[in-house]
Order: C-alpha cells, then sequence, then structure tokens
C-alpha cells in the first residue's frame, strides 16, 4: 500500500516536472488533433501544417491523434494537449457534439481553437474544410457535362456510397444528385457498400447490368469499384468518383473512370496553421468558413 | 442401419438431419428468382446471371468455413478480418514487387495460422469460441491495417494481371473463374464432411461433445481442422477480393462473418452443433446473393434489403425450430439420437 502510494507520488511529481518543461520551452504551441491516424487525408494535413509552421518560424508544432476513430481518444488528446501547454489547437471533430465539454474546457484555460475538415459544435475562429455538398456538385457537372458531350441526354445514373451515417459522402452525395436536377437523367436509389471495393464492384456491374449510362462514386472504396466495373464491362458507362489513391489515378489514366474529385487536406493544415498564428497575434480572421474546395483530377492532368 | 440405406425413396433423402430445410429453402430460393424475374427481365439476362453467381461465390466460400465450424458447435468471428488480412498481405506484397503466386501462397499460410489459434484456442485452452474468435477477429484486422503501415495499397499492377485472371476476372468453359473455384473448394469440402471420418467427427462433436470424447474422437484436431477450413476460405476470398479491386483495403472483408452465418442457418445449419448440410449452405449463399442483386433491380433501398435479410434470416431459423418441435412431439426423442449414432458410426 505505501509503495504504491510512493510510485504514485514519483509519477504525479515526474508529470508536473513534464508539464513544467514543456511550457518553459514554449514560444507558439500548435497541436493538431486529427480523428485517425490511418488515413493518408490526415498525413496531408499534417504536412501542409508543417509547411505553415517552417515558413512562418518560431511555432511548436505537433500532431495529435488516436489510433482509432473514437471520441473519448479524442477527447483525451484534446485535454492532453491543454496540459501540454497548446496555445491553438487545429481539430478535425470526431463529431459535432462528443467534444464540446472538452472544448470548453480548452478555451477556458485560454486555447484558440481551429478546426480543419470537421466542425464541432462550438465556436472557433474559423472552420476550414471541404464544402462536400459542393464538391459533389462539381462531380455531377463534371459528369453531366461529360454526358452531354458524348451525345447522351437522358438515361440512368448510379451513386455508391459508404453508409448513410457517414456526413461528408452523405452531403457529397446529395450535391450530386442536385446537380442533375431538371434534367432528362434518373438517378437511382444509392448503393451502399461501406467503402468494399470488392463490393463496390459488384453494386456497379449489377447498375450497368441495369443499364446505367453514369456511374459515381463517394469515396475511394466506392469510386475504385465504380472503375473496376466500367473496365470489365467494356461499356461506354462514364465514371466519376472521389478521393486521389494509386488505384483511381491508374483508372483514370487507363480510361475507364472520367475524373476524380481531389480534396485538399494540405491547405487545411496550411492554411489552418496561418490562420491560428494570426489569431494568436490578435489579427482579425476570416472568413469564418473556410472552403478549401475539391480539384478535378481528369486524364488531362495526369 | 442397413434398412434405412436400403430405403432410396424421397422419404429416405428427407429423413437425412437437415435436409427437410434444404428443400424449405430451395423452394424460397426459386420462389425469389420468378418474382424477381417477374419484376425486371434483366434479372436472367445471361450478363446477369454470370454476375450474380460471381458474387454468390465469394459468401458461399466463407459459408462454407463458418458451417464447418457451427457444425461442431462453435462459431468463427474471425472470418471477416481474415479476409481483410488475406486482402492486405496479397496486395502489400505484390505492389512491393513479390512473385503473384509467391505471395498466394504466403498470405493462405499467414491466414491458416489464424485458424489454428482459433481451434487451438477453443479445443485446447477451452475458451468459449465467442471469445476466442473475437480476440483474433481484431488481431487480424490489425495485421490488415499493420500489413501497409495503416495504408490502403496501391495498385497491384500490371504484373499481377493473371493473378487478377485467375481468381476474378478470366472465365473457364463460359463460366468466371470465381465460379469455379467456389464449387472446386465446395466439391472437396462436401467430400470430407460427407465421406470421410474427419467429417464424421465434426458432426459429433457437434452434436454431443462427451459423448464423441469417450468414443474415441479426437476434440482438439477435429476443432482445429474446422477452424483450419474456415480461414483457409476466408484466405481464397480475400485473394478474390484483392483481384476483384486490384488493391487491397484495410476495410475489406468487414462484418462477413455474420453473412456467412447467414449463409449457413439459411440453409439450415444449426447454430448448435451437430446439423447441417453444405448443400443447405449453397441455397443460403444463393438467397443472400439473389437478394442483394434482386433487390438493387428492383430499386429498393439498402434499408429495406437489410430488413428483408434479417427477416429471412429469423423465419428460416423458426420454421426450422417449429418443424422439429413438431417432430418431437410425434416422434420419442430416442429416434433423434438414433438418426445421429448412424451418421457417427457409418
Amino acid at each position: 500500500m505505501k509503495k504504491s502510494v510512493v510510485v504514485l507520488l514519483v509519477l504525479v511529481l515526474a508529470t508536473a516536472l513534464f508539464a513544467q518543461g514543456a511550457k518553459e520551452a514554449a514560444g507558439m504551441k500548435i497541436y493538431l488533433i486529427t480523428m485517425d491516424q490511418m488515413d493518408q487525408h490526415w498525413v496531408n494535413v499534417d504536412k501542409g501544417a508543417q509547411k505553415a509552421v517552417s515558413e512562418l518560424g518560431g511555432i511548436t508544432y505537433k500532431w495529435l491523434a488516436p489510433d482509432v476513430k473514437d471520441d473519448a481518444k479524442q477527447i483525451e488528446c484534446i485535454n492532453n494537449a491543454v496540459a501540454g501547454g497548446a496555445n491553438a489547437i487545429l481539430l478535425a471533430a470526431n463529431g459535432p457534439n462528443a467534444v464540446t465539454a472538452a472544448l470548453k474546457e480548452a478555451q477556458e484555460a485560454g486555447v484558440t481553437i481551429v478546426y480543419v475538415d470537421s466542425a464541432a459544435n462550438f465556436p472557433a475562429v474559423q472552420t476550414l474544410a471541404t464544402d462536400n455538398t459542393a464538391a459533389g456538385a462539381t462531380a455531377g457537372k463534371e459528369l453531366l457535362n461529360a454526358l452531354k458531350g458524348s451525345g447522351v441526354n437522358a438515361g440512368t445514373i448510379g451513386i455508391i456510397s459508404v453508409n448513410s451515417a457517414t456526413a461528408s459522402t452523405v452531403a457529397r452525395e446529395a450535391g450530386f444528385r442536385k446537380a442533375f436536377e431538371g434534367t432528362g437523367f434518373t438517378l437511382l436509389e444509392t448503393q451502399y457498400c461501406d467503402g468494399d471495393a470488392a463490393r463496390s464492384k459488384d453494386m456497379s456491374a449489377n447498375f450497368i447490368t441495369q443499364g446505367v449510362v453514369g456511374l459515381f462514386g463517394a469515396n475511394e472504396g466506392s469510386t475504385v469499384g465504380v472503375g473496376n466495373a466500367i473496365a470489365e464491362a467494356g461499356r461506354a458507362v462514364i465514371g466519376v468518383g472521389f478521393d486521389k489513391s494509386d488505384m483511381i489515378l491508374s483508372l483514370i489514366k487507363s480510361g475507364h473512370l472520367l475524373a476524380t474529385m481531389a480534396q485538399n487536406p494540405d491547405v487545411m493544415g496550411y492554411e489552418g496553421i496561418k490562420s491560428a498564428y494570426k489569431a494568436l497575434k490578435g489579427e482579425k480572421v476570416s472568413p469564418d468558413y473556410y472552403d478549401t474546395g475539391v480539384s478535378v483530377l481528369t486524364k488531362a492532368d495526369l | 442401419m442397413k434398412e434405412s440405406m436400403n430405403k432410396s425413396s424421397f422419404g429416405r433423402v428427407l429423413s437425412i438431419r437437415g435436409m427437410a430445410q434444404v428443400f424449405t429453402v430451395t423452394i424460397g430460393l426459386i420462389i425469389l428468382c420468378i418474382v424477381f424475374g417477374i419484376m425486371n427481365p434483366a434479372f436472367f439476362s445471361a450478363r446477369n446471371v454470370a454476375n450474380l453467381l460471381r458474387q454468390i461465390a465469394p459468401i458461399l466460400l466463407i459459408g462454407i468455413g463458418q458451417s464447418y465450424v457451427l457444425i461442431t458447435g462453435n462459431i468463427d468471428l474471425s472470418i471477416g478480418s481474415v479476409v481483410g488480412m488475406s486482402t492486405m498481405i496479397s496486395a502489400t506484397m505484390m505492389t512491393k514487387g513479390t512473385n503473384p503466386w509467391l505471395a498466394v501462397f504466403f498470405t493462405i499460410f499467414t491466414c491458416l495460422l489464424v485458424g489454428l489459434s482459433n481451434g487451438l484456442l477453443v479445443s485446447f485452452a477451452k475458451l468459449p469460441p465467442f471469445i476466442a474468435t473475437l480476440g483474433t477477429m481484431t488481431i487480424a484486422r490489425g495485421i490488415a491495417q499493420i500489413a501497409n503501415n495503416n495504408y490502403n495499397t496501391d495498385s497491384i499492377g500490371e504484373a499481377a494481371q493473371g493473378f487478377r485472371n485467375f481468381f476474378y476476372y478470366g472465365k473457364t468453359l463460359g463460366f468466371y473463374n470465381t465460379i469455379w473455384i467456389a464449387i472446386v473448394l465446395w466439391v472437396i469440402f462436401n467430400f470430407i464432411l460427407t465421406r470421410t471420418r474427419s467429417g464424421r467427427h465434426i458432426y459429433a462433436i457437434g452434436s454431443n461433445v462427451e459423448a464423441a470424447r469417450l468414443s474415441g474422437v479426437s476434440i482438439v484436431s477435429t476443432t482445429t481442422k474446422a477452424y483450419l477450413v474456415s480461414s483457409f476460405v476466408s484466405s481464397i476470398v480475400g485473394l478474390v477480393t484483392t483481384a476483384t479491386s486490384g488493391m487491397g483495403t484495410m476495410d475489406a472483408g468487414n462484418g462477413y462473418e455474420l453473412y456467412a452465418v447467414a449463409a449457413s442457418v439459411i440453409g439450415g445449419v444449426s447454430t448448435l452443433g451437430g446439423q447441417g448440410l453444405l448443400f443447405g449452405t449453397v441455397i443460403g449463399a444463393s438467397i443472400w446473393g439473389v437478394l442483394q442483386n434482386g433487390l438493387q433491380f428492383a430499386g429498393a433501398p439498402v434499408a429495406i434489403r437489410n430488413i428483408v435479410i434479417g427477416v429471412i434470416v429469423v423465419v428460416s431459423v423458426l420454421l426450422d425450430v417449429i418443424v422439429r418441435s413438431g417432430k418431437a412431439s410425434k416422434l420419442r426423442l430416442s429416434s433423434h439420437r438414433q438418426v445421429n449414432t448412424v451418421t457417427v458410426g457409418e
């Protein structure tokens, strides 16, 4: 019993010393907290942030992320950042409400909050994210123009998405559907395949059998499935998708996909750090919502 | 026993444990096909039939594995993760320039290690199968993630075109290779289950583990064999997935263990062990595939499809329960036991 008390005391002391040490070293301390470490997307946010840090100078920067997407773990990261003496946090919030209490505590500790990729229901200096509805609409317009360009003015179109609970892909789908309003095209019931490229391919093949003229994939796995199905069918079906990966780019190169919407996570990180820097210097940051947009990648860009 | 062997009537076939449900669901499958065919003529087009059969093949394969394990009275929750692991290991190796066939062998070997662990944990260490395979499910998913450093892989490239054709895109005698793979493996595993000593042991420990032990059946080796079959077919489905996508995704196979349970129980495999036929698993997997395909054609939202599949799973098991309790009230319990011993002692 006594032993454990001693151990505990030593631990507390060590932690306190660490925290103290960290505070002393700080000039301006900015933390990036993402949903997980798994996705290339977050690596690119980090890259952009690092670029801004090296350009601005005088910033201590650190990327924290849970191993998997988990609300409790993200809250822990926020608490750790605050304890580590963060002046500002760039946060990709897991969900709108789960982390607000932790953010309130952070703000009370004087931490400036900037959202990257996805915001929570808590006021912050700025949100830098892809407007997914607008991006989906861009994808829809690309497909519409390509269909019209090849003389197709009516027909059915299939959509492959992840599930009905992921806000970003749901918004992309809504934007995509909107782009076809008032045209001669019919959009079929969306097929959800959990981002599984093999299942997405099966569902896309079913769509092609049904005679669709166009296909849309709302994320990486869906898009790969769409591309592979078109490649196999060898029919004049036009496919557009989302995200940038080696496989998607090779499907575009081989002509089986028309285009993919690439998000700009590096812009989120880069501009996010700049905004946090400005806010910490007491300058005004605008706008409140910064659409980092999507880049349309076609064969011509590769 | 001899008497029943000589009876070659329809009644004799029906008297095989589980055969009655196979007939019921086969009729259900035929009705489903007719309904979808009427709703959409394209359902019976050559193109859709070929695609549909190829969509059924992976479900059938994992269904065979889960059926084996269910018949021993256990469950394998690691199937989906082993599919993911197989996809990620094979795709990562191929993107790094490994010969595709070498990658295939290495992948199957590592996946079999999961089956070996499952078998030993359940039979030797006597962990509850639900817990043991829940653990290996998580571990296998972790391996899938770590295989390429937490990223989906790049394209497996042109060098792997032969591999992609062998497992998915190629055709032999007019049918896609995936279908042939499923048929060949089904024939082999059905033979093992119905015609060999190992197969009879699998039924025996599922019916009554103590009785089997007393009559000299090795619980450890029999259980492990069933789990090895399950991991083997899962690794094959993982390879099919890699071939389909031309890349490896870490989420591949998510939830497949439950599709496999559905295919098995719709086809009359009992989750309590000791009963089930791989004929039933074929029908169960087909019903699953036909619903996915047919309801998409019918323009039904995914939510409706989920509800329909859920209802069918429950109803098919319920039917079995009703049929059996009806029988039990007519016959004495001993007659059930007799059928059982016949299967074991044959």
